[in-house]
């Protein structure tokens, strides 16, 4: 419990101070924004906000990025609620039940179930991460680089295998993040890798071009070509707008549930939130009693309570691996690891010890942000409705814009803005032919820490490969890994073999 | 039919000539500074080889099925061939990408604000917004508030004069 103890003397003590309390506030804000705006993710924002974080001290940023990663959490719900796109995947499923609710005068409930839902999951997820992430750092503490390796190995494979349809364009995608990364000076021998002569690419392509070009850029790209002729509608707020008693009485069980099953998710390298919430839903749906299971597909609150719930919780489970061994396993997470090396910090075990003030103060923040993200989201739900109104092509217009601005401020290079539009080629043809883009960034970001890692493990062992296969950590890892690889391509090979007449 | 060449296997080349692109410079990385046999060429190489060999599965795969003409022409509806979207619209998708390629071209010359002017309405007008007058005045407005907030916040960008409000 040294967790409860350091969050209360140094964590607080750092999160209350009237600055970072503004720059939490301005998180929550522009992260429920962001949230409520369809086709802007939280992976774009804090990409976004790189280059302006850069001017501003280290606990106030990282504080300030956590509130828009949280942000745009709660602000995805009430777009799939009332427009049925959703604004990011983790709110994929809210939508099924959320939006049925919306259309039949239930919009209220729905919303305000699924925003008490996040608080209270987040609020729980908060606090098993302050109790097991100092524990989970000890633990760590004792990984060499020979099990670090293997552990990205499994991140690696995870997010390429779990995510998407195909396992194949997973590797794809990852292959390929794992290649941008080697662009540049490679730091311990000093030679340039895949730099084509180009000075500019010396430094290698940054973080902020990859993912402005991969989310904003090709995003438009997409839109403009395939999906300018669909309409939604926006489903107006009428009748009650608060939940009522049958209503509580039916969401708080999905809430547990939900942040059961999505905090342990978080912590995984799963890629994410899709999974979680689509289990969420699933068991809502089998544990329902059977006047309710009619009401499924219809609108039923359960449907949005428990899966909301499971995206909160995940999403703050993903801070464990993050914090403790400096694994990121979501594109989100990938940008705010960026973000940490940005200031020369690592996340990892060490980082309990060397920055206690900035991981208590952020993991304090947290607390914080659920409480400022309850009140944004309820009583000023109508705000943010309104911005569910801002014409399309102006909306893209702007993300264009920011996105090209953030590319352009980095160096002041045009050239940067070309690769924006060629890494925007390359989303659009990822977003066309259904390659998943979280395997891309996590490989970006984790691949040249990977090299590193290997590169230590083998000067240890004088080069010796089978370090990895005699050390029983490692070994043990890796045989997860080629089961994750293997075993659903077979389980679908044998369903299909079955499946045949 | 079955000559044609399919979206998902010119993917697949490309991902094969990317990983010939990358073997071709990896002969320039020099080998000499490895030690224990792990130089800067290994990870390339891997990666390398790991992008050539899925891009020749991807190809392999995606090869249209040998006997369409005895399957049920029948089509599961989750899975349509392809993943065809809705009809592509190529003049939009060149509108957006022209007016990406004037603000890059323009930015240095005419500043910030008027290139994200232009590149702003250009979206809209790719996207085929109904109000061309009404967007570029919000375009024109929102960039110039967009310029004066990130300079506030010490964003360095380019204005058309050096120090200009626009």
């Amino acid at each position: 419990m040294d967790g409860l103890h350091d969050l209360f003397t140094v964590g607080f003590a750092t999160a209350l101070t009237p600055m970072n309390l503004l720059w939490a506030l301005i998180g929550c804000t522009l992260g429920t924004a962001i949230g409520v705006l369809p086709g802007v993710g939280p992976a774009v924002t804090v990409a976004l906000l790189l280059p302006v974080t850069q001017s501003i001290d280290p606990t106030g940023a990282l504080i300030m990025l956590a509130g828009v990663y949280y942000g745009a959490m709660f602000g995805g719900s009430t777009t799939s609620i009332l427009l049925n796109t959703p604004g990011e995947a983790g709110s994929i499923v809210s939508a099924l039940e959320g939006n049925k609710m919306a259309k039949a005068g239930r919009g209220g409930p729905a919303l305000s179930t699924a925003a008490i839902g996040s608080f209270v999951a987040g609020s729980i997820a908060t606090l098993l991460l302050t109790v097991l992430a100092p524990m989970i750092a000890t633990l760590t503490l004792k990984l060499g680089p020979v099990e670090m390796f293997a552990l990205m190995v499994l991140t690696f494979a995870a997010v390429s295998a779990v995510l998407g349809n195909s396992p194949l364009k997973g590797v794809i995608s990852l292959l390929m993040g794992l290649g941008i990364g080697l662009i540049g000076i490679e730091q311990q021998s000093g030679q340039a890798r895949f730099t084509f002569g180009s000075a500019a690419l010396l430094d290698g392509i940054d973080i902020v071009v990859i993912a402005m070009g991969l989310f904003a850029i090709g995003e438009t790209l997409y839109t403009a070509t395939y999906e300018n002729h669909l309409k939604a509608r926006v489903e107006s707020l009428s009748g009650r707008f608060w939940m009522s008693k049958d209503d509580w009485r039916r969401s708080w069980k999905p809430w547990l549930r939900g942040t059961a099953i999505g905090f342990p998710f978080g912590t995984i390298p799963a890629g994410g939130t899709e999974m979680p919430t689509f289990l969420s839903y699933s068991a809502e749906r089998k544990l329902a009693p059977p006047e309710v299971q009619k009401e499924f597909g219809k609108g039923a609150i359960e449907g949005v309570a428990g899966p909301e719930a499971a995206n909160n919780a995940a999403v703050t489970g993903t801070l464990i691996p993050l914090l403790t061994l400096g694994i990121p396993t979501s594109a989100t997470a990938a940008i705010m690891l960026a973000a940490f090396q940005q200031y020369n910090i690592a996340p990892g075990p060490l980082l309990f010890d060397t920055n206690p003030d900035l991981v208590w103060g952020l993991i304090a923040s947290l607390y914080i942000g659920n409480v400022m993200l309850l009140i944004l989201n309820l009583p000023l739900v109508g705000l943010w409705v309104q911005l569910l109104k801002v014409p399309r092509p102006l909306l893209y217009g702007g993300i264009v814009v920011l996105a090209t601005m953030g590319a352009y401020a980095l160096r002041q290079n045009w050239f940067d803005l070309l690769l924006l539009y060629i890494v925007g080629l390359m989303g659009f043809l990822m977003r066309r032919y259904d390659f998943p883009v979280v395997p891309l960034i996590v490989g970006l970001i984790v691949g040249p820490m990977a090299e590193k890692f290997f590169r230590r493990a083998m000067s240890i062992h004088q080069g010796d490969l089978t370090v990895f296969l005699t050390h029983p950590m490692s070994l043990s890892l890796l045989i997860i890994t080629l089961a994750i690889l293997i075993v659903p391509t077979y389980l679908k090979r044998r369903q299909n073999y079955l499946n045949k007449p | 039919m079955l000559k044609r060449v399919t979206g998902e296997q010119w993917i697949a080349l490309g991902v094969i000539l990317i990983s010939l692109i990358m073997a071709w410079q990896i002969t320039g990385i020099s080998q000499s500074t490895g030690y224990a046999g792990i130089g800067p060429r290994f990870f390339p190489s891997v990666i390398a080889a790991g992008l050539l060999l899925s891009g020749v599965i991807l190809l392999v795969q995606s090869r249209p099925s040998k006997h369409p003409a005895t399957e049920d022409q029948t089509q599961d509806p989750d899975h349509p061939l392809d993943y065809a979207p809705p009809h592509p619209h190529w003049r939009m998708f060149g509108m957006a990408s022209a007016a990406l390629i004037l603000h890059m071209s323009l930015i240095s010359t005419l500043g910030f604000t008027l290139a994200s002017t232009i590149l702003c309405f250009g979206i809209c007008l790719a996207l085929e917004t109904e109000h061309k007058i009404r967007d570029l005045i919000l375009s024109f407005l929102l960039v110039l508030g967009l310029f004066h907030l990130f300079k506030w916040l010490g964003l360095n960008l380019p204005a058309l004069i050096t120090g200009g409000v626009i």
